[in-house]
């Protein structure tokens, strides 16, 4: 029996899923819509990831060689799956790329079709993201950080004032978004270092409702981000970004005084949140896979079955079933490919 | 413990400089009625006590005021601090409900609204105070349908808003009569309500409960505004 | 510049909503679905309409004509320059209307100062007044920014509330009334922006050099806020588009202030009664600002509430040496007067507070002889000659 699993996306998550596959001596077969592998942190420019603060590009560089030295890994690039046919484990997957279409035919596939960043126009609180030059998003700011040059957009000078509002597009009811994104106070304290260890002299406050440091990120980030980095935590969401001047007032409760407080930033990083990506939007529909309210690829079994959908032989894995760090790609493209495959090895029970 | 029903013993004492205690059924009791009503649900979900309802806040700015406060005080259920908000808080707040941009939903100066409606049902001597002055602004909107007539822009009435108020008030029939729109040559109204309107309008008040809410704040004006309205209903042959 | 910054900028340049934002759901749907269930007739929308685009991308259908006048009690009682500026904006255009006699103030301002009402008082008294613009044959319009904001959450109420429905019904079965919700709950403001191009078409005096700034009320944008205008060639779609749009349209030039968000500290109550943190929230967070930042010839809003606190709080301040001193009128009165409005006869400024002949005076009108125009009316109204100003006496 065909032992071919499909993995949509090249992300963190699907790059691991295929891995996976190949190694446990499955035949993976990776469709990636873009012309690159390794997902969000290489389309989006990363610059170190969160919380070891390695580059993104060689993170990413160590599991797509991991892919691409597999000689039962095909990788796809430039593809994308237009229809799928069939009940597992005999499914007929078309892809539509550069060369036309094809029909992957394949026992068991995996979803890892990602996540994409919150656009910050939708947000409830008035953060004038399409209005100031100078207020921008988690993945603006990663640019910026890579390249080693964090200015402001107005004028193309570091700034000496900058902060980070947490929660944009997350934990909000009227956008429906009532979720909590999970790495954006991780990944804005990263990024609040970086900015202290590149700008010395730029003065870093981090406004947030609570400060989400899972497990060893406490220790990892929080800590040294306070204590060695000297980043403002001041426990108080903004709710308005306004312009004066050629500054940038924001506008809090300073609850250690319980009093409104506004204060001059040169810059505003909206820590955005985690909403599924078109391409998981597309693969719920595409697939017969529910989603859930969100729109994430609803995972059936939860807690302890992570990565089964709510159809036989589908699996999910990464970001495309809901906020998660890299951690959880990695673990869940591992467990994906774990019954992606076992999936296909079951003996068939006999009845009668 | 048990309650008297007399609770006129609490609100009758109207000179204090704070307010009086009561037991703490009472403030149960009290806050039990906000979270009966109707609308409380749609206005209280849970609190991040992330201050974004503060910072939206103008009381928040000038007073000692906190939506923050008041919805963290109702959603954790204490009574006390409720109890306490409903005597002074609540009257701060401008209902300007910048705060509806609460991410969990929730709506400060609506738990507001209902705070200050159980305050005044319930006569508490804060309520009347806070209301004192106003009046005569109910009196007219109950009975003539619209509010702050021109007659009541008067110099000792509004010393504050320049000189113009006494030009207006000089000059205020003349300049009414002045105004093209044909609704809009009254003094002692916005514009003229038909009478039949009126009445619809006593109706609803005496439907509603509304009428009644007005005993607790002023006897006197509630004895003049029922009077007013019955006589007219009468008149026009009408039944309550 | 470097080119990721280039690039960053591009990005923020566009803002498009996408298919998947779940605020866009209509709420016409429930209207028309309580139709179909007997709970009330829904007061169409008459033709023509112009539809304009509300903040999660719905349309909302703003009529043109055939409109029935709710009227505002703040602004005919202290501020009838308002009123009678929309009045005779919508007579200038040519659009029929109905000033009805058969209107109760919403009642809000005391529902809210005073809480001396409830719920079902408040959504009885909105339900009346929409029954009879009903049985007049004309769409209500409404003229106060409160009066709007109001009958929004009223109308949401009465969606989610079966009981609520209930006691307004028979209330309404007292009164002999049917129940009636309109299909939009429409600002006369938005008719305003609707309208914004065919005002300016009869434009006669030229407002470029006219520097502005606009004060958005709070209960019209911030209450049910999906209801409320919003346009991506205004301020790129971030903040609601009402009066900005028609200023910009009439060719003031319009400035930004870093409290556009605020509330003008109106409070209900207070301004009556405490008026101190009326009159210290208008001039240190708006007009302060306004007159810091901006330098403006005048602040446009379009709420009787926001007009009353914005102006009248300047007074006392100036006393105090506050930088105060910037006329405040609605949007409705500034395109009356770029239509070649009278300022007494029909804007009636001087009811107003702040000195407004400066901008008078850059708008190109002799204030002077307008208001030596104007006591030649009075006199013949002392005189008895006129009994009352028409339409015809204003021009």
């Amino acid at each position: 029996m065909s032992e071919t699993i499909a993995v949509i996306g090249g992300g963190p998550a699907g790059l691991e899923a295929a891995r996976g596959v190949a190694e446990l001596g499955g035949t993976a077969v990776l469709v990636e819509k873009e012309s690159f592998l390794g997902g969000t942190p290489i389309r989006e420019r990363y610059a170190a990831l969160t919380p070891h603060f390695q580059s993104a590009e060689e993170a990413m560089g160590v599991l797509i060689d991991g892919v691409t030295s597999q000689p039962t890994a095909e990788v796809l690039l430039e593809h994308e799956v237009t229809a799928c046919e069939g009940e597992a484990p005999d499914f007929r997957l078309t892809v539509t790329g550069p060369g036309g279409e094809r029909v992957i035919e394949c026992g068991s596939i995996i979803v890892a079709t990602g996540f994409e960043h919150f656009d910050p126009g939708r947000e409830t609180q008035l953060y004038g993201y399409y209005e100031h030059p100078d207020v921008l998003a988690l993945q603006d700011l990663e640019s910026m950080l890579k390249d080693h040059n964090v200015v402001r957009p107005s004028t193309g000078l570091p700034p000496e004032r900058i902060c980070f509002v947490q929660c944009v597009g997350s934990r909000d009811r009227h956008i429906g978004n009532e979720y909590c994104s999970k790495v954006c106070c991780g990944v804005a304290s990263k990024e609040a270092i970086e900015v202290r260890q590149q700008l010395p002299g730029c003065k870093v406050f981090i406004f947030y409702i609570d400060m989400r440091m899972y497990g060893y990120w406490e220790n990892q980030i929080y800590w040294p981000a306070q204590e060695e980095h000297h980043v403002q935590y001041i426990k108080g969401i903004i709710t308005e970004v306004l312009k004066k001047g050629d500054k940038l007032l924001v506008r809090g409760e300073d609850t250690t005084m319980g009093r409104p407080m506004e204060v001059a930033m040169d810059m505003v990083i909206l820590s955005v949140g985690m909403e599924p990506s078109k391409g998981t939007r597309a693969m719920a529909g595409i697939l017969g896979i529910e989603p859930n309210k969100y729109g994430f690829i609803n995972a059936a079994n939860p807690p302890l079955d992570t990565v089964s959908t709510s159809r036989r032989g589908i699996f999910a894995c990464g970001a495309s079933l809901g906020p998660a760090d890299l951690e959880d790609c990695a673990s869940s493209g591992g467990a994906a490919a774990m019954k992606a495959l076992a999936f296909l090895r079951r003996k068939p029970v006999k009845v009668g | 413990m048990t309650m008297t029903d007399d609770r006129s013993a609490f609100y009758k004492n109207t000179n204090v400089a704070g307010f009086d205690d009561v037991p703490f059924e009472e403030k149960e009791r009290l806050f039990g009625l906000v979270k009966a009503d109707m609308r409380f649900p749609d206005y209280l979900y849970g609190c991040y006590e992330c201050g974004i309802c503060v910072a939206a806040c103008p009381s928040a700015r000038f007073y000692d005021f906190s939506p923050r406060r008041i919805a963290q005080a109702a959603g954790r259920e204490d009574v006390e601090l409720v109890y306490q908000q409903m005597q002074e808080d609540v009257w701060e707040c401008s209902q300007c409900f910048s705060c509806v941009r609460c991410p969990r939903g929730n709506n400060p100066g609506g738990v507001i609204t209902v705070m200050r409606e159980v305050a005044v049902k319930e006569g508490l001597v804060s309520a009347r105070e806070a209301l004192e002055g106003y009046s005569r602004i109910i009196y007219k909107i109950m009975s003539t349908g619209t509010q702050v007539s021109p007659d009541m822009l008067q110099p000792d009435a509004f010393p504050d808003w320049g000189p113009e108020v006494k030009d207006v008030s000089d000059n205020l029939d003349l300049w009414r009569r002045a105004l093209p729109p044909e609704t809009h040559h009254t003094t002692s109204t916005g514009w003229d309500v038909d009478e039949k309107t009126l009445l619809e309008l006593y109706l609803i008040w005496f439907h509603t409960g509304a009428l009644d809410m007005i005993a607790e704040v002023d006897e006197g004006l509630h004895m003049i505004l029922q009077e007013v309205m019955e006589e007219r209903l009468e008149d026009a042959g009408v039944e309550v | 510049m470097p080119i990721p910054v280039e690039a960053l900028l591009k990005k923020k340049e566009h803002f498009e909503r996408g298919p998947d934002d779940p605020r866009s759901e209509d709420f016409h749907h429930e209207l028309f679905e309580l139709e179909e269930q007997g709970e009330w007739i829904v007061h169409r929308a008459p033709e023509p309409w112009v539809g304009v685009t509300t903040k999660y991308g719905n349309i909302k259908k703003i009529p043109k004509a055939h409109l029935w006048h709710h009227k505002s009690c703040g602004q005919c009682g202290h501020i009838p320059g308002y009123s009678t500026s929309i009045f005779w904006v919508m007579r200038k255009l040519g659009y029929d209307y109905n000033d009805p006699r058969d209107q109760t103030s919403c009642t809000a301002w005391n529902y809210y100062a005073s809480a001396t009402s409830n719920a079902g008082a408040q959504a009885a008294v909105a339900m009346r007044n929409f029954a009879a613009a009903y049985e007049s044959g004309y769409f209500p319009l409404i003229h106060c920014g409160t009066s709007y904001g109001h009958y929004k959450e009223v109308r949401e109420e009465l969606m989610k509330h079966p009981e609520l429905r209930a006691q307004v019904r028979d209330i309404m079965g007292k009164l002999g009334k049917q129940m009636v919700m309109p299909e939009e709950i429409v600002h006369y403001s938005e008719w305003f922006y609707a309208m914004r191009h065919e005002i300016a078409a009869l434009q006669t005096r030229d407002m470029s050099g006219i520097a502005a700034t606009v004060h958005p009320a709070c209960h019209y944008y911030k209450l049910v806020e999906g209801d409320a205008i919003y346009d991506p060639d205004v301020y790129r779609g971030q903040r609601t588009a009402i009066v900005t749009g028609v200023a910009e349209a009439l060719g003031a030039e319009v400035r930004n202030y870093s409290t556009w968000f605020d509330c003008c500290g109106f409070g209900f109550r207070h301004i009556l009664v405490q008026r101190d943190f009326t009159r210290s929230f208008a001039t240190l967070r708006k007009i302060e600002r306004m007159k810091e930042e901006a330098d403006p010839d005048v602040v446009l809003t379009h709420d009787t509430g926001c007009v009353t606190t914005l102006d009248k709080s300047q007074f006392a301040a100036m006393a105090h040496g506050k930088n105060v001193g910037v006329p405040v009128m609605s949007e409705a009165q500034f395109a009356a007067l770029a239509m070649g409005a009278h300022p007494y006869r029909v804007c009636q400024l001087h009811w107003h507070s702040a000195d407004y002949r400066p901008l008078l005076e850059k708008m190109g009108i002799d204030w002077q002889a307008a208001w030596a125009e104007f006591q030649e009316d009075l006199k013949k109204l002392e005189s008895g000659e006129r009994k009352f100003s028409t339409w015809d006496d204003v021009g």
